[in-house]
């Protein structure tokens, strides 16, 4: 904006040395003339400035309030001590940390949270790309088909974890269960069964989400010319290899980009461990996010580990949401 | 096989369907989306079914669907969970809480997107870069302190508690929490400002020529002119208000909404085993309402919120 402002003020300049037969009155005039546009513009724009930050002051105060502020006063608290849920003005420097750290339980969970992110990967990574795949080659029931697929998805968060609960329940009443004993297997215990709890939970987060992905996939595969097909089929590639050369360079990009997104999403994961086994059977279960909760909510007294916790995953994330972002980039700039 | 002559060709093409092998491996995908989409459904089944069975039945002689089911015992059923579970003042309190957030994320994220896109006034540069960085910010990290100032808020805390003095209001158990927090998206600003800058300069210019405020202008004409992104924003807040549990749990535990009386019947001994399904069936049925509303758009236009690939 500043450059057009100069402008005209220059361009008078240069009329002015070329033309120095005119008058001094009819210089002053233009002079006047353009003083007074400047002013006005000037003016104009001084009302537009006031006018739309006064249309920014909820955003900017609702970010203030809710995002900024919260997120420098986590970082700042997590060095002094609070009581209840009063900070005090006793600086304790690292000593939330340590406590963090020290505990017995900090490097199983923090574990635990790493194998959550594994196996979403191994359980739920692939899956939605293949059956998009295979969504784009039906002829018959195709929308009908990914309607189904999708309706997970829609079924409410809480709702859903609380009917995986009841089916992985490890009495008779489950569903699996009713399901071994139909093959005559014994019950098993499922949830219960600290080696398999975080499977459970995965398998559930795979079927709740995978529809999703499936759809984002479904419709970037739809935007892929026929025409690199029928190359392909011309230059005599198979099913297999047309999807290989043809398909995956096309939705590569985001490929990537949901692999980063969806260790970046796990990481955090809270409420379906909460909801499903309250981190259990012994702390089996729980993850960093939800143990942060407990700090906070669930046993008095410390919350000034629930802010150093918090700066701890806070700390973790930003260098994979810093590599999202970079990525991100490289990956527009690519198409 | 008429369909099979029209197959654009893919992985799979025309002229291949005609084989055998093409044909084969045609059947094996179907087949195979065949059965993903049944386990996509079972859950959601057995679910219903269970909510219809006796409770008895539930336990001592389980199967996928009820023994015995009529007109008269399906509406008992549902009137007998409705009324156990009291969930008139429950829905009553999601809708509040639901439209508060929705039209706290059109008004507050949508004014952001048209400043930042059409007005660009000083400063409002700064203001975009803080806004992606805070995009880029993993929430976790504010779960606490925002508990602190809600207790006295619009402040961090209660700075001069000692003194006797309050300042600030305790917002805790109110839904104010929810309304304003709906409008701290910076993603949804994002995408409100890049849909205005699509939209030509001319109409905010011929707008104000003929004497329409900033407000006007973006009511009567960036709002109607985005209608995929406000359908995507409003399907977004509204299935998460339905879907969260965690927020009330911590912020507002008396004002019960629907996920929460969800999570607090899971712990709830005395509830039965079929009002407890009825119940979810419940919990679920205004997303379903919300995603037959909007299916056209959700199946089709999804990707206006994805990345681009």
């Amino acid at each position: 904006m500043k450059v057009k402002k100069t402008k005209p003020a220059n361009a008078s300049n240069d009329v002015n040395v070329s033309d120095a037969g005119q008058t001094a009155a009819i210089k002053a005039n233009k002079d006047i003339a353009l003083l007074s546009v400047e002013k006005l513009k000037k003016k104009m724009r001084r009302r537009n400035n006031i006018e739309a930050w006064i249309l920014l002051i909820p955003t900017v105060f609702i970010l203030y309030t809710m995002v900024w502020r919260p997120t420098v006063m986590a970082f700042w608290w997590s060095f002094f001590k609070i009581e209840g849920f009063t900070p005090t003005d006793e600086f304790v420097g690292l000593n939330n940390f340590k406590i963090v750290v020290t505990n017995s339980y900090f490097v199983p969970i923090l574990l635990n949270t790493c194998k959550f992110v594994m196996w979403s990967m191994i359980i739920g990574y692939i899956p939605p790309l293949l059956i998009a795949a295979g969504l784009n080659e039906m002829v018959h029931f195709r929308s009908g088909l990914r309607l189904l697929i999708y309706l997970p998805v829609v079924i409410p968060g809480i709702a859903a974890m609380l009917i995986w609960t009841k089916m992985y329940d490890p009495g008779e009443i489950g569903l699996l269960n009713m399901a071994l004993s139909w093959l005559d297997i014994a019950p098993y215990d499922w949830l219960m069964d600290p080696d398999f709890t975080i499977i459970g939970i995965v398998i559930y987060m795979t079927w709740k989400g995978f529809g999703g992905s499936m759809l984002l996939y479904f419709a970037s595969m739809q935007g892929i010319s026929t025409e690199l097909y029928e190359a392909a089929l011309i230059d005599g590639a198979g099913p297999f290899k047309r999807f290989w050369y043809v398909t995956r360079p096309a939705i590569e990009g985001l490929l990537i980009l949901n692999f980063v997104r969806q260790i970046i999403g796990v990481f955090q994961v809270m409420q379906e461990p909460f909801a499903m086994t309250d981190g259990g059977p012994n702390f089996a279960s729980t993850t960093l996010s939800l143990q942060l909760y407990r700090y906070g909510f669930l046993s008095a007294g410390r919350v000034g580990q629930a802010m150093a916790l918090g700066v701890i995953i806070f700390l973790i994330l930003i260098v994979f949401t810093i590599f999202y972002f970079w990525l991100n980039k490289k990956v527009e700039s690519r198409y | 096989m008429k369909r099979f002559n029209e197959k654009k060709a893919a992985c799979l093409s025309s002229a291949e369907l005609k084989t055998f092998k093409g044909q084969l491996l045609y059947w094996i995908i179907f087949a195979i989306l065949i059965v993903v989409a049944l386990c996509s459904l079972i859950p959601a089944i057995w679910a219903v079914s269970s909510a219809f069975k006796k409770s008895t039945e539930i336990i001592a002689d389980p199967s996928f669907f009820p023994k015995e089911i009529s007109w008269e015992i399906a509406k008992t059923r549902v009137v007998d969970a409705w009324v156990k579970l009291d969930l008139a003042p429950t829905i009553v309190n999601t809708l509040i809480r639901s439209v508060g957030e929705l039209i706290s994320r059109l008004v507050v994220c949508g004014f952001g997107g048209y400043v930042l896109s059409k007005l660009k006034p000083t400063g409002s540069k700064l203001l975009f870069v803080l806004i992606v960085w805070t995009m880029m910010m993993p929430g976790q990290i504010r779960t606490v302190p925002n508990y602190i100032s809600y207790t006295a808020f619009p402040f961090a805390r209660n700075y001069l508690e000692e003194q006797g003095l309050v300042l600030g209001v305790d917002v805790l158990n109110t839904f104010i929490p929810f309304w304003l927090g709906a409008g701290a998206d910076c993603y949804a600003v994002l995408l409100f400002k890049n849909n205005f800058d699509t939209l030509s300069t001319s109409y905010v210019e011929a707008a104000k020529i003929d004497g329409c405020t900033n407000y006007g202008v973006f009511f009567k004409i960036m709002f109607p002119l985005s209608m995929p992104i406000v359908i995507y924003e409003s399907i977004g807040v509204l299935s998460a208000s339905w879907a969260d549990y965690m927020g009330p749990l911590i912020i507002s535990p008396d004002k019960v909404t629907m996920p929460l009386k969800l999570y607090h019947m899971s712990g709830n001994a005395t509830i039965e085993y079929n009002t407890y399904f009825m119940g979810l069936v419940f919990g679920s049925i205004p997303p379903f309402i919300i995603f037959a509303f909007f299916q056209r758009r959700i199946m089709g236009g999804i990707t206006v919120g994805g990345v681009k690939g």
